[in-house]
C-alpha cells in the first residue's frame, strides 16, 4: 500500500507549503511570518485561541484573503490565489466556520453553487445535481431530499450539508473550520469516518476545532498558533491534551473546570408537570441556590425548547413554574416574557450571541448597560453606569481597550463575557445559559466556567445546556438527561460519563416506567 | 395542509414568494370588472388590455432582475422616455434599434458600476441616473414629436392571423426572461446572491466562487435593456418620441414586482409572479378608468398600494 508507506516512511509528500505568511487588517496584525505545511494523507490540527490567526491563515489558503507577504508552494512551485474560485479550482475545498449556506436555495443548489453542471443552451442540469447530492448526503448517512430548501433544515442538518458540500468537491486539500460546532457526538463520529476515508485516499485535511477529544481522535499532526505567531508543529503522538493546552495558552492549565459546590441551598427554580408539547411526557425539575444544573442528551431533544418556553420564546403545552417559591404566570407571553422574567431575576443567555445576544455595532459599555436600563421605566433618564460597567468588565476580565470599544471587534470569548456581564451587572439571580462557550477558545472557556461558578457560589442558580457533553459534566453539579421532549434521567455530574448519558437518553423505555411510578 | 399548499399560501420556504395572492387578486379584479363593466370580457378589450400592460410587463421583468439581487432601478422610466426620443430622431431602424439597446446597456453598466464598485446605494445610484437620462432626453426632445421608424409602428400595431402583435411581444419577452431567470446559471446565481444579501451572508456566494459583482452588474444592464425594449414598444404605440412617456414607470414596475411576491430584500421571486403583478396593475388602471377615477387620484392610490404591498412583506429590520 503506497498510502500506508507514505504515512510511515520519512519520505512523505508535501501537498502544500505556506512559507513566511504575514497579514494585517488595517492596523491589527493577524499573522506574523507563519509557515505551515500539509502532508499527503494526514489530518492536520490547527489550534490556538480565538484570534490567534487560524481562520486568517486558512482563508489565505482558500483564496479569500491575500497575504501581505509570504508564499504558497505547490510541488515546489509558487502559486497565488486571487479569488476563492481559483483556490477551489486548484483543489482546495473549505468548510467555513460560519454557516454559509443560502437559505433560499435547495440543498442541491447550495452544493453545486458556483459550478453547476449545465445542459445545452446553458440550462442548469438539475437531474445530475439532485442525483449527485442525494449520493453525497447518503454517504454521510443523511436521508434528505436534495430539493429541500435550506431554510427548512435544522442547524445540525445545515452543518452536515455544509460538510457534504466541502468534501464532495473533487479536491486534494480540505479545510474544515470548526465543522462540529453544531453537531452531537453521534454525528461527529460519522464525520470522523469520512475524514479518515479522505486521509486514507491520500488527501490532506486541515482540521480546526476547540474540542480536545476530537483532535486526539482524528488528527496526526498539530500546529499551534498563538498571538498571530507560529508556536510549533508536532506529531500529535508526542502530545497530551495537557501539553497541547499548555502550548496554546502558554501556561499550565491545572484544571479547566472550577470546583463543584457541595451543598445546594433552597430551590430557586421549580418546574412541575411540564409538558413541552401535547404528545410529550410531563416532567419536573428543580434548581437550588448555588447549583449549576445541566440539560444533557442528544441534540435537539427539547432542551432548548424547554429553556425558551420559560421566558416565553416558545409556547409549551403546559406546566407549573415557580421562581424562588413564587408561581409564574404561565405560559409566559412572547412579547413581554424576557422582561417579565428579568424583573424576577431570571436571565436567558441565548445561544447565538451575535444574532440574539449582543448588539455588535454598539460599544461594550452600551451592551452591558442594556441589562441595567431594561429594568428602568420607559421615560426615566439614563443613569451613568460608567462605574458599574468598569466593575463588570474587570470582574469578567474582558480584554479590550475600554468600555467604548465596539463589541464586534472583540474575540468570541470576550464577546461571550460581555454578554454574561450584562446579566450579572443587572443583578440576575437565575441564569438560563445556552451554549456558554460556543466558538470560544480554551483560555476563555475556563474563565467563563469560573465566572458561572462564582455566580452560583454567590447564591445564584444556573441552568446550562450545551452540545459539549464534557463541558456539562465538568461544569455542572447535577445533570438532567433530556430525550424526546422530556427528562428521562437525573444524575450527579460527578458520576456522569458521556457513555452513561447516551445510555440514559436512548433507553427511554425503561425510564418511562420509572417516571410513571414517581409520585 | 400539505407542504405545497403551505408554500403557495404563505410563501414560506419557497423561492417564488407569495405570487399566489397576486393571482387571486387578478382573478378577483377580472370577475369584478366582468360583472360591472359592459364589454370588458370582449376579445377586443382584452387584447387592448394586453397592449396597455405590455410596457409595464417588460419593464417589471427587467426590474425584477435587480430586485432579486437586493437592488432597485429608479432610472427605467427615464430610459423608456430616452429610448422613444432616440427612435424619433429619424435614423433608420437598422441603426436606431441596436443603438437604443447599446445606449441602455451603457446606462445599466454605469448603474451597476456605481452599485458594485463605488458601493453607492442602488436607490441613490439609479435616482441620479434617472435625472441624468431625463435631462439628456429633454435636451434631445423638449416636447413630444419626431418620426419613429415605420417597422417599429408596424410591429406594435399589426396583427398576425387575427392575433394582435403585442401578444407575441409578450410571449417572446416572457420566453427570454424565463430563460434568463429560471433556466440559466445566471438566474440561479441572482437568487443566490440576493439570498445572501437578504440574510446577511453575502460572503457565501463569493466564497463559493460565484462572481457576484459581475452578476449584479449584468442584472442592471439587463434591467436597462428591458426598459429599452419597453421604450421601443411605447414608441410604436404613441408614434413619436416623448420625454414624459416613461414618467413614474419605475413606481409601477416596482409595485408590480412587489405585488407578484418578489421580496424587495432580494433572493425570492418569480417571473410568473411579476407578470401577474404587472397585469394586476394594468387591470386596476383599467378598472379605475372605467369607474371614472381621476388620474391624480389613481397616482395616489398606486402609492398606497406600493406602501401596503411592501409593508406587508416580512422583514426584521428597516430595509427594502
Amino acid at each position: 500500500m503506497q498510502v500506508a508507506a507514505t504515512r510511515i516512511g520519512g519520505d512523505v509528500k508535501k501537498r502544500i507549503e505556506m512559507s513566511g505568511i504575514s497579514k494585517a487588517f488595517g492596523g491589527s496584525v493577524a499573522l506574523k511570518n507563519v509557515s505551515f505545511e500539509l502532508l499527503e494523507g494526514s489530518v492536520h490540527a490547527l489550534m490556538g485561541e480565538n484570534g490567534a490567526g487560524k481562520s486568517t491563515l486558512m482563508k489565505i489558503l482558500a483564496g479569500v484573503h491575500q497575504p501581505d507577504s509570504g508564499e504558497i508552494f505547490r510541488d515546489g512551485r509558487a502559486v497565488t490565489f486571487a479569488t476563492p474560485k481559483e483556490a477551489l479550482d486548484f483543489g482546495i475545498s473549505t468548510v467555513f466556520q460560519e454557516l454559509s449556506l443560502l437559505a433560499n436555495l435547495t440543498i442541491a443548489e447550495n452544493m453545486f453553487l458556483g459550478r453547476e453542471p449545465t445542459l445545452r443552451f446553458g440550462t442548469v442540469d438539475y437531474t445530475t445535481m439532485n442525483r449527485e447530492t442525494t449520493k453525497a448526503l447518503a454517504e454521510l448517512g443523511l436521508d434528505l431530499d436534495p430539493k429541500t430548501m435550506v431554510s427548512e433544515l435544522t442547524i445540525a442538518e445545515r452543518q452536515f450539508v455544509e460538510i457534504a458540500h466541502g468534501i464532495k468537491a473533487d479536491a486534494s486539500i480540505f479545510i474544515l473550520d470548526e465543522p462540529t460546532a453544531a453537531l452531537n457526538a453521534a454525528d461527529v463520529e460519522v464525520l470522523n469516518r469520512h475524514i479518515r476515508r479522505l486521509r486514507d485516499e491520500g488527501k490532506a485535511i486541515v482540521y480546526i476545532s476547540h474540542r480536545m477529544d476530537e483532535i486526539f481522535e482524528i488528527c496526526d499532526m498539530v500546529t499551534v498558533l498563538k498571538d498571530s505567531e507560529l508556536v510549533a508543529t508536532k506529531p500529535l503522538a508526542e502530545m497530551t491534551p495537557h501539553s497541547l493546552i499548555a502550548m496554546m495558552v502558554g501556561r499550565e492549565l491545572k484544571d479547566l473546570f472550577p470546583e463543584r459546590n457541595a451543598e445546594p441551598g433552597e430551590p430557586m427554580l421549580d418546574v412541575e408537570n411540564f409538558r413541552i408539547s401535547a404528545s410529550s411526557e410531563p416532567f419536573s425539575m428543580t434548581v437550588g441556590k448555588g447549583e449549576i444544573v445541566g440539560m444533557a442528551g442528544l441534540e435537539g431533544q427539547g432542551q432548548q425548547r424547554f429553556l425558551r418556553s420559560l421566558v416565553g420564546q416558545f409556547e409549551p403545552f403546559g406546566g407549573k413554574v415557580s421562581v424562588r417559591g413564587k408561581a409564574l404566570k404561565f405560559p409566559v407571553s412572547k412579547d413581554g416574557g424576557i422582561r417579565y422574567l428579568q424583573s424576577l431575576g431570571v436571565g436567558l443567555v441565548p445561544e447565538d450571541r451575535k444574532e440574539e445576544g449582543l448588539f455588535l455595532t454598539l460599544s461594550i459599555g452600551h451592551n452591558i448597560a442594556m441589562g441595567l436600563h431594561s429594568r428602568k421605566s420607559e421615560f426615566s433618564l439614563a443613569d451613568g453606569y460608567g462605574e458599574k460597567i468598569r466593575e463588570t468588565m474587570a470582574s469578567m476580565s474582558v480584554q479590550a481597550s475600554g468600555p467604548a470599544e465596539l463589541v464586534s471587534a472583540l474575540s468570541g470569548g470576550n464577546q461571550q463575557k460581555v454578554l454574561l456581564g450584562r446579566y450579572l451587572a443587572a443583578g440576575m439571580s437565575i441564569l438560563l445559559v445556552e451554549e456558554p462557550t460556543r466558538g470560544v477558545d480554551i483560555g476563555a472557556k475556563s474563565e467563563i466556567y469560573r465566572l458561572l461558578r462564582d455566580f452560583a457560589n454567590k447564591g445564584g442558580a444556573v441552568v446550562v445546556l450545551s452540545r459539549e457533553t464534557i463541558e456539562l459534566i465538568g461544569l455542572c453539579d447535577r445533570l438532567y438527561v433530556v430525550h424526546d421532549d422530556t427528562i428521562v434521567s437525573e444524575m450527579a455530574a460527578e458520576n456522569a460519563t458521556e457513555h452513561n448519558i447516551l445510555d440514559a437518553a436512548l433507553s427511554r423505555q425503561a425510564s418511562q416506567v420509572r417516571l410513571e411510578t414517581t409520585p | 395542509m400539505n407542504r405545497t399548499m403551505k408554500r403557495l399560501l404563505t410563501g414560506k420556504d419557497s423561492r417564488q414568494g407569495r405570487w399566489f395572492f397576486a393571482l387571486l387578486i387578478a382573478l378577483a379584479i377580472i370577475v369584478w370588472l366582468g360583472l360591472t363593466t359592459e364589454r370588458f370580457l370582449t376579445s377586443e378589450n382584452l387584447f387592448n388590455l394586453v397592449a396597455q400592460a405590455m410596457p409595464l410587463i417588460i419593464t417589471a421583468i427587467g426590474m425584477m432582475l435587480v430586485v432579486l439581487v437586493g437592488g432597485l432601478d429608479l432610472s427605467v422610466g427615464s430610459v423608456i422616455s430616452f429610448t422613444t426620443a432616440i427612435l424619433a430622431l429619424g435614423a433608420p431602424a437598422l441603426i436606431s434599434i441596436p443603438g437604443v439597446f447599446a445606449l441602455a446597456a451603457c446606462i445599466g453598466l454605469i448603474n451597476g458600476l456605481a452599485v458594485t464598485r463605488l458601493n453607492v446605494h442602488p436607490i441613490i445610484a439609479t435616482l441620479s441616473m434617472q435625472f441624468i437620462v431625463l435631462g439628456i432626453t429633454r435636451i434631445l426632445r423638449p416636447v413630444s414629436g419626431g418620426d419613429v421608424p415605420q417597422i417599429v409602428i408596424d410591429a406594435v400595431a399589426g396583427s398576425f392571423y387575427g392575433i394582435p402583435l403585442p401578444v407575441f411581444w409578450g410571449i417572446v419577452t416572457v420566453l427570454i426572461a424565463w430563460k434568463i431567470i429560471h433556466g440559466s446559471r445566471f438566474g440561479l446565481h441572482l437568487f443566490a446572491i440576493g439570498g445572501g444579501i437578504a440574510s446577511g451572508t453575502d460572503e457565501a456566494t463569493h466564497n463559493f466562487g460565484v462572481a457576484d459583482k459581475q452578476k449584479i452588474l449584468l442584472a442592471y444592464v439587463g434591467c436597462s435593456c428591458f426598459a429599452a425594449l419597453a421604450g421601443i414598444f411605447l414608441a410604436g404605440r404613441i408614434v413619436s418620441g416623448d420625454p414624459n412617456v416613461g414618467l413614474l414607470f419605475e413606481m409601477d414596475a416596482i409595485t408590480a414586482v412587489a405585488i407578484g411576491g418578489t421580496q424587495l430584500s432580494g433572493g425570492v421571486g418569480s417571473l410568473h409572479g411579476t407578470v401577474i403583478g404587472a397585469l394586476v396593475m394594468a387591470l386596476l388602471a383599467n378598472g379605475m378608468n372605467s369607474a371614472n377615477i381621476s388620474a391624480f387620484v389613481q397616482t395616489a392610490i398606486k402609492g398606497v398600494i406600493l406602501l401596503l404591498v411592501v409593508g406587508l412583506q416580512s422583514r426584521k429590520k428597516m430595509g427594502l
